[in-house]
């Protein structure tokens, strides 16, 4: 029976296991067998539910001042199952900018950026900026107070850039403030200019990838003689199909044990009195409140700035000075500010 | 799937074993895959499928006393429809009175009343209907179609009409 199906398929697919092997033949290191090594397959699978169930939310979603906040109200009390799409969309947005800045640090401590892979960090960073957007922009869409109030600081944000800064705020929010008009920007960008972006960024970036191979590593504990690679087909896909199913369940249980709720509605008259961002802008919310204005928003900028050039900063030090592991020190002063800022945000009312 | 292509990897093989495993793990795979994407594919059906029964409640029309034999009255309803009510008998009971829709039951278009020929016209394929809603030409005619009627309801004296509440604009 089984062979009856193969046969049947084979005669109309003349296509074989062995040949799809050689057709994605793709030595992966062995390294790939250790979990953290498989972050960059995490956000790519996230990003593919994140358009599924996109797609699903945007067959009810109205995106108008008058009808948006309605309409995501419908989805999650009316619409069957409207609640898991919504809360799974909302958990894989969450999910995948965590995976998103784990792939980036094993990139980062494992020194994956160095050359000659400098140009996809960079693809990277424009990966990451672009998570970042697409989260904030899908925020905004739920108009509720902390999204229209979001959206607003984030305009006046943009403000206080020197010179560029009006220009970008009016190109936001197609106007001076917040208006009629300003969700469906935010929601064309967040459906369709963003993602489609991002896959475009997404293809070079596993483009560049099979181009160079990835890094490969050895281990101590590692004999020499064994072989040190192993096949994408069967073998790495299979262990990406896992990770698949298993991102589902906890997908699945972090929608049904914690499913998204909806605040109260815009109200452009009253500005809530505990206002805060999603968790993944902590950090600059934080720094925004530590420094002045214009001074907080141009180091951030300076600092996003020197991520993306990092790779040949760093090939700078390491050529020119003696302090080789300079990065890994910098790094690690990195992420405990990430965190404790995040952390310090997380914990305070303002 | 192919078992050379993984064989290559280990040098300890033992055939019987390892095709075993194989098939064992192919089939939870096999299983998980089904089981999990299935499951969401039918989620997805669930969702999209409509959830909204159209909204629906009782308006008031007239009271009985000054709605006499052989009057008609129009009635728009809160979202726009025009309803044609008459009254065709003195019984005193809802029986006495119809409430024709103006949508035409052969594909939807709106009918309008042409006084000068006594008849409802629908202009998209020239069904035409009396004034009680009989199809009198037309594709209605052909398959015997009346014009729909909406509910009617006798309250204390007051008749009260069933009509959609809700609109597209
Ligand atoms: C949407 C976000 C992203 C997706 C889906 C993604 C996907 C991937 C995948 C599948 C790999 C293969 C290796 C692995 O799994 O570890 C990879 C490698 C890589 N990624 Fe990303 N990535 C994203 C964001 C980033 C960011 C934010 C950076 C850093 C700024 C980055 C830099 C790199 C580099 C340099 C490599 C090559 C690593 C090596 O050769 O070992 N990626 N990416
Ligand atoms: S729709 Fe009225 S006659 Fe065809």
């Amino acid at each position: 029976m089984v062979t009856a199906v193969r046969n049947w398929f084979s005669e109309r697919l003349p296509i074989s296991g062995v040949q799809i092997a050689e057709l994605t033949n793709e030595p992966v290191p062995n390294h790939l067998k250790r979990w953290w090594f498989c972050l960059g397959g995490t956000p790519a699978y996230l990003f593919v539910v994140q358009i599924v169930t996109g797609i699903l939310l945007a067959f009810y979603y109205q995106p108008a001042p008058s009808t948006a906040y309605e309409s995501i109200r419908t989805i999650t009390h009316d619409v069957s199952y409207g609640w898991y799409i919504r809360s799974i969309h909302k958990w894989a947005a969450t999910l995948m900018i965590a995976a998103v800045i784990l792939h980036q640090m094993r990139i980062y401590f494992t020194g994956a950026y160095r050359k000659p892979r400098e140009l996809n960090w960079m693809v990277g960073m424009c990966l990451l900026l672009c998570t970042l957007t697409i989260g904030f922009t899908g925020y905004s869409l739920v108009f509720e107070q902390l999204s229209y109030w979001g959206a607003t600081v984030a305009a006046n944000i943009c403000d206080t850039v020197p010179f560029a800064g009006v220009f970008f705020k009016r190109l936001l929010l197609a106007g001076d403030s917040y208006n009629s008009q300003t969700l469906p920007r935010f929601f064309i960008l967040h459906a369709a200019v963003l993602p489609a972006v991002m896959i475009g960024l997404l293809v070079v970036h596993v483009g560049i990838l099979r181009l160079q191979g990835i890094t490969e590593f050895r281990f101590e504990n590692e004999p020499d003689d064994k072989p040190q690679t192993f096949n994408f087909f069967p073998d790495h896909f299979y262990t990406e199909l896992t990770i698949g199913l298993i991102l589902m369940i906890l997908l699945s249980v972090l929608a049904t044990v914690l499913p998204v709720d909806l605040g109260p509605k815009a109200d452009p008259l009253t500005t809530p009195e505990v206002i805060k961002p999603e968790w993944w802008f902590y950090v600059s919310f934080r720094w925004l409140k530590l420094f002045s204005g214009t001074f907080a928003v141009v180091s951030s900028g300076f600092i996003v700035f020197v991520m993306f050039v990092w790779p040949f900063i760093d090939g700078w030090i390491r050529k020119h000075t003696r302090y080789t592991e300079a990065s890994v020190w910098i790094g690690i002063v990195g992420v405990f500010l990430l965190v404790g800022l995040t952390v310090w945000e997380a914990i305070v009312e303002h | 799937m192919n078992t050379e292509v993984s064989e290559s990897e280990t040098e300890v093989a033992e055939p019987i074993r390892r095709s075993f495993l194989f098939a064992v793990s192919a089939a939870v795979m096999a299983f998980g895959l089904t089981a999990g994407y299935g499951m969401f594919a039918w989620l997805i059906g669930v969702f999209l499928y409509p959830f909204r029964e159209s909204a629906e409640s009782w308006q008031f029309l007239s009271d009985l006393g000054s709605f006499g034999v052989g009057h008609s009255l129009t009635y728009q309803s809160p979202a726009g429809q025009k309803i044609v009510v008459t009254r065709l008998a003195d019984a005193g009971t809802v029986d006495d009175f119809i409430a024709l829709s103006s949508v035409c039951p052969h594909l939807g278009c709106q009918v309008h009343w042409e006084s000068n020929n006594a008849r409802f016209f629908c202009p998209c394929h020239n069904g035409a209907f009396d004034k009680v809603g009989k199809p009198l030409s037309g594709p209605p005619k052909d398959s015997d179609q009346t014009l729909p009627q909406y509910a009617l309801q006798i309250k204390n004296d007051l008749l009260f009409i069933e009509v959609p509440t809700t609109s597209l604009t």
